[in-house]
C-alpha cells in the first residue's frame, strides 16, 4: 500500500461526491443502479449513431501496472529460441495494439481497447465500487474469489473451454498443475475456472544474501521475527501476506513434524492450518506480527526490492516474480542474492483474468472480444513477450507448442558445459511429472536457489504450496482489525519510565507556558 | 438594452470559486458526514463515534500523532524563529537570497527530498529502522521548516522598528524588548506557522511510510480503514480530526486576537 494509492482513495471519495449527488438521502445501491441505467441509455444512443459507420467493440481492461509487454524492443533484444522452429520473438508494438490488429484480422471486428492500470487489488475494488466500469480485469486470486462470492463476475463461455478450437490458446496451453487448482478451488460450490483464467502465478518466499544468511535460516518463516536479524529484514505491508507468514511461524513445529510431512494428505492439512481465522489463532498471530514489527527493518509495499538490491537489508519477504526482478537487478552490480521458499509451507498465488457483469452485460460481441484477449495473451509467443517484459511466470505451459519451455531453457540453460551443472527438472509444471526427461534444464549450479528456482519451483516446493482462501466478511473484519492493532501505537507498551518522561515533558511545557503567559509580571519585577 | 439586463456585478467574480467550493469542499464534507453517521447498510448509527473513543488503538494513535506533531512543531519553531529573526532584522545584505535558499527545497517534490534524506540518514545512522521516531521528526522538520520560516519572516519584516526603539528608550533591556515587544508582535506569524506545521504533521503518513516508521498516525489509520472498504469508520475518524482542527483553529485565532489587543492596550 503506497502513498499514491491512499491519495487515490481520497480522490475517489471526492469523485463520489461529484458523481453521485443526492447520495445522502438515498441508499448507495439505488443511486448506483440509477447511474447504471443512465449509462446504458447513453450507450444505446451512442450505439445507434455509431452503427452507421462500423460496429466497433470497446473493451475496457484494467491490469496491474507494468504487467503487460509494452513493446518498443530493440532489434538486439530479439529472443532467438532454440526450439524446433527456431522461433524469434520480438516485441515491436505494445501487446494491446497487436491484439487490436489480430482481432480485426481473425474476427473481422474493430476492437478498441481502453487499457488502464491499478496499483493494488483494493484500489481496483474501490474503483469498481465507485462505478468505474471495466469489462476485463486481472486481480489476484483472493480478489477474484471475493468478486465471485459477490456475484459480480460473468462466467466464461463454453466455447472458451473448447480444446479443439485452434485459437483457444488458454485452454490448450495452460499448465495442468494450474488448471487443476482452478478446477478444484471453489467459491459457493463453483470452481474458479468457471469465471477466471490465470495470467501469472508464483510462490512467496524469502530473498536473502547468501553471504550473510545461510540457506537453512532463510528457509523458515521464523527469520522474519528473528532478533538475530533485527533491522535487517523487510516484511510485506499487506495483511494477507503478513498473516500467512505469522501462521507459518505459529505452526512451525507441526508443519515440520516428520509425521506431518510424510502424511498422504499433507497439502490438505497445510491448507487447513494456514487458512485458520478463528479468534484464538488471530490473537496469536497478532502477537507474532507485533514482534515482527519491532524486529523488521520496515513493512514495505514496494521499497523492499531496492533496499535489498542496495544492501540495506539482508533478507526480504517477497513474491517469486519480484524475487526474480530483485535477483536480476542485484546481478547487474555483481551482487549475488538467492531465493528460498520456507520449508514449512508457501502461498501459491495467481493473478487471473475475469469478466465483470457490470461491464460485459449481455453484450456477446464484447464477451467474445474479452475472451479473445485472454487467448491472445496466452498465445505462446505472446506469453514469452510478457514474461520477458515483466519477469513473472505465466500459467501457460504451451500445450503442443515448445516455445515456452524453449524460453525457460533460453533464460536459464547453462551457457558453458561444465561438470558442476545441474539437471533441473521443470516437468511438474510443463507436463505434470518432474521425472519427464523432455523437460529438464541443464543449468548452472546456483540456479537451484536463484531465478530458475523462483520461476519454476520444483515438485517438492509445490507439494507444500497452498492457496490462501478469501476470508468471509466476519473473518476479514477480525483479521483487518488485528492488522490495525499491530500497526497502531499501543499505549500499554509504555513502561513506567516512559510515563515518567512524558510527565516531565508535560510539566516543562506547562512551566514554559506559565512563564510566557505571566511574562509581563516577571519582567516588570525585574525592571 | 440587453447589456442592461445582464448587468455585471463584482459579486459575479466569486462564482468560479463558489462552484469550486461547493464541488470540492462542501459536497465531499457532506459525503464524509453521511458515511460517518451510517453503518454498512446505510442506516443511522453512532457506533463509529463510540468505537473511536472506546478503542485503545485509535486513542493510542491519536496520542502518538499528537506527540509527533508537537515535537515536530516545537523543533521547527526553535529552528525557524532565530533563522527568520536574523533574516528579517539583522539587515543582512543578502537576506532575500538567504531566504531563497531556505525556500528552495519547496520547489523539489517532497517524496524526492525524503528519498534523498533517507540515504543521508542511512549514512549517518547505519540502519534506519533503529530510530523510527527520531527519523520521523527529522524528516518532517526538514519537510515543514519552510512553512514555519515564511510566515515568521513576513511578520518580523513588517515589525515597526520605532516600537522597539521606543521600548529601548524607556529603559527596557534587550531581553525585555524581545519578550515584551518583538515576541508578542510576531504572534500572528507564530500562530500561522504552527498551524501550517502541526496539522500536516499529524496526518502526513507518506513521510512515515517513506522513512520506515511502521507505526500508524492519524492519516495512515484513516487510509487503512478506506483500504479495507470500511468507509464508515474511516469517515468518522476524518470527521473527528476535522472537528479537532476546527477547535484548534478557533482557539489559536482567539489567542492571536486577544493577545494583539492586550499588547495594543499595554503599548
Amino acid at each position: 500500500m503506497t502513498a499514491g494509492e491512499r491519495i487515490k482513495v481520497t480522490a475517489a471519495l471526492l469523485a463520489v461526491a461529484v458523481l453521485m449527488p443526492g447520495v445522502w438521502n438515498r441508499p448507495l445501491a439505488v443511486s448506483a443502479a440509477e447511474a447504471e441505467v443512465d449509462e446504458t441509455n447513453v450507450q444505446t444512443v451512442q450505439g445507434s449513431t455509431a452503427s452507421s459507420s462500423s460496429e466497433k467493440v470497446i473493451l475496457r481492461i484494467a491490469n496491474w501496472e507494468e504487467y503487460i509487454d509494452e513493446g518498443g524492443w530493440d532489434e538486439e533484444e530479439a529472443i532467438e529460441l532454440d526450439n524446433e522452429d527456431e522461433t524469434v520473438i520480438l516485441g515491436e508494438n505494445s501487446m494491446v495494439e497487436d491484439f487490436e490488429v489480430w482481432y480485426f484480422e481473425n474476427y473481422g471486428v474493430d476492437v478498441d481497447v481502453e487499457y488502464s492500470t491499478f496499483g493494488t487489488n483494493e484500489d481496483l475494488y474501490n474503483q469498481l465500487t465507485l462505478g468505474n466500469d471495466f469489462d476485463l480485469v486481472c486481480p489476484s486470486e483472493y480478489m477474484f474469489m471475493k468478486l465471485i462470492a459477490e456475484d459480480r463476475l460473468k462466467p466464461l463461455s463454453d466455447g472458451f473451454f473448447d480444446e479443439n478450437r485452434e485459437d483457444n490458446y488458454y485452454i490448450r496451453g495452460v499448465s495442468d498443475y494450474i488448471r487443476n487448482i482452478f478446477d478444484t478451488n471453489t467459491i459457493n460450490g463453483e470452481p474458479w475456472s468457471r469465471y477466471a483464467a490465470g495470467y501469472m502465478w508464483g510462490t512467496t518466499g524469502i530473498v536473502y544474501n547468501p553471504e550473510e544468511i545461510s540457506e537453512e535460516e532463510a528457509s523458515h518463516w521464523a527469520i522474519l521475527a528473528d532478533p538475530k536479524y533485527k533491522g535487517q529484514v523487510t516484511v510485506k505491508d499487506n495483511v494477507r501476506d503478513s498473516y500467512f507468514a505469522a501462521l507459518g511461524i505459529l505452526n512451525e513445529d507441526e508443519l515440520l513434524d516428520p509425521d506431518f510431512i510424510n502424511s498422504d494428505d499433507r497439502l490438505e492439512r497445510i491448507a487447513e492450518l494456514m487458512n485458520r481465522t478463528d479468534e484464538e489463532t488471530v490473537k496469536k498471530a497478532e502477537k507474532i506480527l507485533k514482534q515482527m514489527k519491532e524486529n523488521a527493518y520496515s513493512f514495505e509495499s514496494d521499497s523492499g526490492k531496492s533496499d535489498m538490491v542496495t544492501g540495506k537489508v539482508l533478507a526480504n519477504y517477497q513474491w517469486s516474480g519480484d524475487a526474480v526482478y530483485t535477483l536480476d537487478q542485484a546481478e547487474i552490480d555483481d551482487y549475488i542474492l538467492a531465493y528460498a521458499v520456507p520449508e514449512e509451507c508457501t502461498n501459491v498465488w495467481f493473478d487471473g483474468w475475469v469478466m465483470l457483469k457490470d461491464g460485459i452485460g449481455e453484450d456477446s460481441a464484447k464477451q467474445q472480444a474479452a475472451e479473445a484477449f485472454i487467448n491472445f495473451m496466452s498465445r505462446p509467443d505472446n506469453v514469452v513477450r510478457n514474461m520477458y517484459y515483466i519477469g513473472y511466470t505465466s500459467v501457460i505451459a504451451g500445450g503442443n507448442s515448445d516455445i515456452i519451455y524453449a524460453y525457460a531453457d533460453w533464460c536459464y540453460g547453462a551457457e558453458e558445459e561444465s561438470e558442476d551443472n545441474i539437471e533441473y527438472p521443470v516437468g511438474f509444471f510443463f507436463s505434470g511429472d518432474d521425472s519427464d526427461p523432455d523437460y529438464v534444464i541443464t543449468a548452472e549450479p546456483d540456479q537451484a536457489n536463484r531465478q530458475l528456482f523462483a520461476q519454476y519451483p520444483p515438485q517438492d516446493v509445490l507439494e507444500r504450496a497452498v492457496v490462501m482462501q478469501y476470508f468471509d466478511k466476519e473473518n476479514n473484519q477480525r483479521i483487518n482489525q488485528m492488522w490495525v492493532n499491530v500497526r497502531c501505537f499501543d499505549l500499554s507498551s509504555l513502561s513506567a519510565d516512559d510515563w515518567g518522561r512524558i510527565a516531565a515533558g508535560i510539566l516543562i511545557v506547562i512551566a514554559l507556558a506559565v512563564v510566557f503567559w505571566k511574562r509581563d509580571d516577571i519582567f516588570r519585577r525585574k525592571s | 438594452m440587453i447589456m442592461g439586463v445582464f448587468r455585471f456585478s463584482r459579486k459575479q467574480l466569486c462564482i468560479p470559486y463558489a462552484l469550486f467550493l461547493v464541488c470540492f469542499v462542501v459536497l465531499p464534507l457532506a459525503v464524509i458526514v453521511y458515511y460517518a453517521f451510517t453503518d454498512g447498510t446505510g442506516s443511522f448509527t453512532l457506533a463509529n463515534l463510540l468505537s473511536f473513543f472506546t478503542n485503545g488503538n485509535t486513542i493510542g494513535t491519536l496520542c502518538y500523532s499528537i506527540v509527533v506533531a508537537l515535537v515536530v512543531t516545537a523543533v521547527c519553531l526553535v529552528i525557524a524563529y532565530p533563522t527568520a529573526y536574523v533574516l528579517a532584522r539583522s539587515g543582512l545584505k543578502r537576506g532575500p537570497v538567504l531566504l531563497m535558499l531556505f525556500i528552495l527545497p519547496m520547489w523539489i517534490n517532497f517524496t524526492l527530498r525524503i528519498t534523498a534524506l533517507k540515504e543521508v540518514l542511512t549514512l549517518i545512522e547505519g540502519n534506519l529502522s533503529l530510530h523510527p521516531f527520531l527519523n520521523t521528526v527529522i524528516a518532517m522538520t526538514y519537510d515543514f521548516l519552510p512553512f514555519m520560516i515564511l510566515p515568521l519572516y513576513t511578520t518580523l519584516l513588517q515589525l515597526d522598528v520605532s516600537l522597539l526603539e521606543a521600548a529601548q528608550d524607556l529603559g527596557a533591556g534587550p531581553a525585555a524588548v524581545f519578550f515584551r515587544v518583538t515576541l508578542p508582535l510576531s504572534m500572528p506569524g507564530i500562530v500561522s506557522g504552527v498551524t501550517m506545521t502541526f496539522l500536516p504533521a499529524m496526518t502526513n503518513y507518506v513521510i512515515l511510510d517513506m522513512i520506515y516508521n511502521s507505526t500508524y498516525i492519524m492519516g495512515s489509520l484513516i487510509g487503512s480503514y478506506f483500504n479495507i472498504y470500511d468507509w464508515n469508520n474511516g469517515s468518522m475518524i476524518s470527521l473527528i480530526l476535522f472537528a479537532g482542527i476546527c477547535v484548534v483553529s478557533v482557539f489559536t485565532g482567539k489567542v492571536d486576537q486577544s493577545d494583539l489587543d492586550n499588547r495594543g492596550a499595554i503599548l
